[in-house]
């Protein structure tokens, strides 16, 4: 059984396992796979090693356009299929080998089309070996009406290595139309970690079913769109120094709010940012990425494109 | 043992007044308050309905779980609950809370009972062999109880909305007329979530309150506290 199809099989999915009568799950096109591998190389710089990938993923060449990380690899994946459409299945693996550093993102936002039948899968697993460093900044991601979808991330790390792991989600397309706020069917997100000697460090897991219980009510996203969640795993002094820096605030003026907190295990942060829409939490997200940077490798972070 | 002596145990274990701490938290609630998220019985409501969702789809699967596991006398499957439970707790007031009030339950269980898995389960505790979480530490003392497992889910049901009123009456403008409506109101949602959770498993365990979870970030790193979370 592949990792997408397990995924797959959560109870929360039963009710969206129907075949899509215009193209069945597995069909090619709609089953996409990424395998990046990192290494150092002899001068000690990062180099994408290792590259699997089957359609509609696309893996964009390696580039080193990081003015303050210039030894660090930086990767686009992008979807040739546009939107994740109707029993698409989608694995992507990240492998971090001793001392490798990395910055993965993609082109533009994940768009999840309407789907009437089945729904779509993403599984991830990371895997980061001693000292190594990986930024996973994708832009947000975008529900739109009866949407059903499921994410799982595996993350197995050295207690050494740092991961910085941000996922956006928006309500829907709320300029749509006469706007979309919380259609979707099922949004079904879990991310866990551990140890190389399989010591499990959390679990996180949050089911969204807005037809069921409305996530617009006071203490979840109230009247909040898009939120970010973060996951910093980072050894204990890093995350001490982070922790310090990183301000937990309501921001009533400018609909805004972010907290922190330490996550099980002694093994890193959480970070949490709600907003109205995703450029305030997208500034937010980088700029916690620029300080977990700075805490753990010493570096800066340039300023973001101003196509992005 | 009886009916009367099941409900009597139940009750005891549901109290506010049973030593194991409770009234110490607010889930959140107060700086909730103070920053004026919750401002009155309305808003009140509304938070404690969800603390009461997060709380029955976090400790509660985990609590029927190890309650399952004690009954079949499966000690290893108390601990894998105890476990999985604190894999999911993700902020760290919220740990301190369980942990404290577990350790305080194990503790007065060997005092109070004659079982041999609770004086198990508090001896591991001590030792640091388990994490000894509220829920599981509950579901241990009910199962030694014969309290029935959904009388056991209810009892954390109502831990969790009282916890939260109980806070509230100390740091909000609000009656015990209000406090006692919402309890009234949202114990009638737990026989419908009790059948939801009932079929779950670890995999299931899930929360999402965003807001909360910011609040709750905002007591951790705030220096205005009259509660521990």
């Amino acid at each position: 059984m592949t990792a997408a199809a397990r995924v797959s099989a959560a109870r929360e999915m039963r009710p969206f396992q129907a075949e899509p009568p215009a193209m069945p799950v597995g069909t090619p096109g709609k089953a996409g796979y990424v395998y990046l591998g990192f290494e150092t190389d002899d001068d000690g710089r990062s180099i994408l090693r290792e590259l699997d990938r089957r359609a509609p993923l696309i893996v964009q060449q390696a580039l080193y356009f990081d003015e303050c990380m210039p030894q660090m690899p930086c990767v686009y994946i992008l979807s040739s299929g546009g939107p994740n459409v109707d029993g698409d299945r989608y694995e992507q693996h990240f492998t971090l080998r001793r001392g490798a550093c990395a910055h993965i993102s993609t082109g533009a936002a994940t768009k999840l089309a309407e789907m009437r039948y089945n729904h779509s899968c993403m599984a991830q697993s990371i895997v980061l070996d001693e000292g190594a460093y990986l930024e996973f900044l994708p832009e947000p991601t975008i529900p739109c009406r009866h949407t059903r979808f499921i994410c799982d991330t595996d993350i197995c790390i050295d207690p050494s290595a740092t991961l910085f792991y941000s996922e956006i989600y928006m309500s829907g397309r709320k300029y749509y139309r006469g706007g979309e706020r919380f259609a979707y069917d099922i949004m079904s997100v879990t991310t866990r970690a551990r140890r190389l000697d399989g010591e499990r460090l959390f679990r996180e897991k949050f089911v969204v079913e807005p037809y069921d219980v409305s996530p617009v009510c006071l203490g979840v996203m109230a009247d909040y769109d898009v939120v970010a969640n973060v996951v910093v795993l980072t050894p204990p002094q890093c995350a001490d120094r982070i922790y310090e820096l990183t301000d937990a605030f309501i921001d009533s003026r400018h609909r805004t709010a972010a907290g922190i907190t330490r996550l099980p295990a002694d093994c890193g942060l959480l970070y949490k940012v709600l907003s109205d829409e995703s450029a305030p939490v997208k500034r937010l997200v980088r700029e916690f990425c620029a300080t977990v940077r700075r805490c753990v490798k010493g570096y800066d972070m340039p300023q973001e494109f101003p196509w992005r | 043992m009886t009916d009367a002596v099941k409900l009597m145990r139940i009750l005891a274990l549901s109290d506010s007044a049973f030593p194991v701490g409770a009234f110490a938290f607010s889930a959140g609630l107060e700086s909730a308050v103070e920053h004026r998220i919750v401002t009155d019985a309305a808003s009140l409501e509304a938070y404690a309905r969800q603390i009461l969702r997060q709380a029955a789809f976090t400790d509660g699967i985990a609590a029927l779980q190890a309650y399952r596991s004690a009954a079949e006398e499966d000690y290893d499957g108390i601990c894998e609950a105890d476990a999985q439970l604190l894999l999911c707790k993700m902020n760290a007031e919220s740990r301190l809370m369980t942990l404290r009030m577990g350790r305080k339950l194990a503790e007065l269980s060997e005092r109070i009972l004659d079982d041999s898995t609770a004086a198990r389960l508090a001896a591991d505790i001590r030792a640091g062999a388990t994490p000894g979480t509220y829920p599981v530490a509950q579901a241990v003392v009910a199962s030694a109880c014969e309290i029935p497992e959904k009388w056991l889910f209810a009892s954390l049901g109502y831990g969790a909305i009282n916890m939260v009123l109980g806070a509230a009456l100390r740091c909000l403008r609000i009656s015990h007329y209000d406090t006692q409506r919402i309890m009234f109101r949202l114990g009638d949602q737990v026989e419908t979530i009790y059948d939801r959770a009932r079929e779950m498993t670890f995999d299931d365990m899930s929360a999402f309150v965003p807001q909360i979870d910011i609040v709750a970030s905002l007591h951790e790193k705030g220096t205005k506290r009259m509660f521990m979370n």
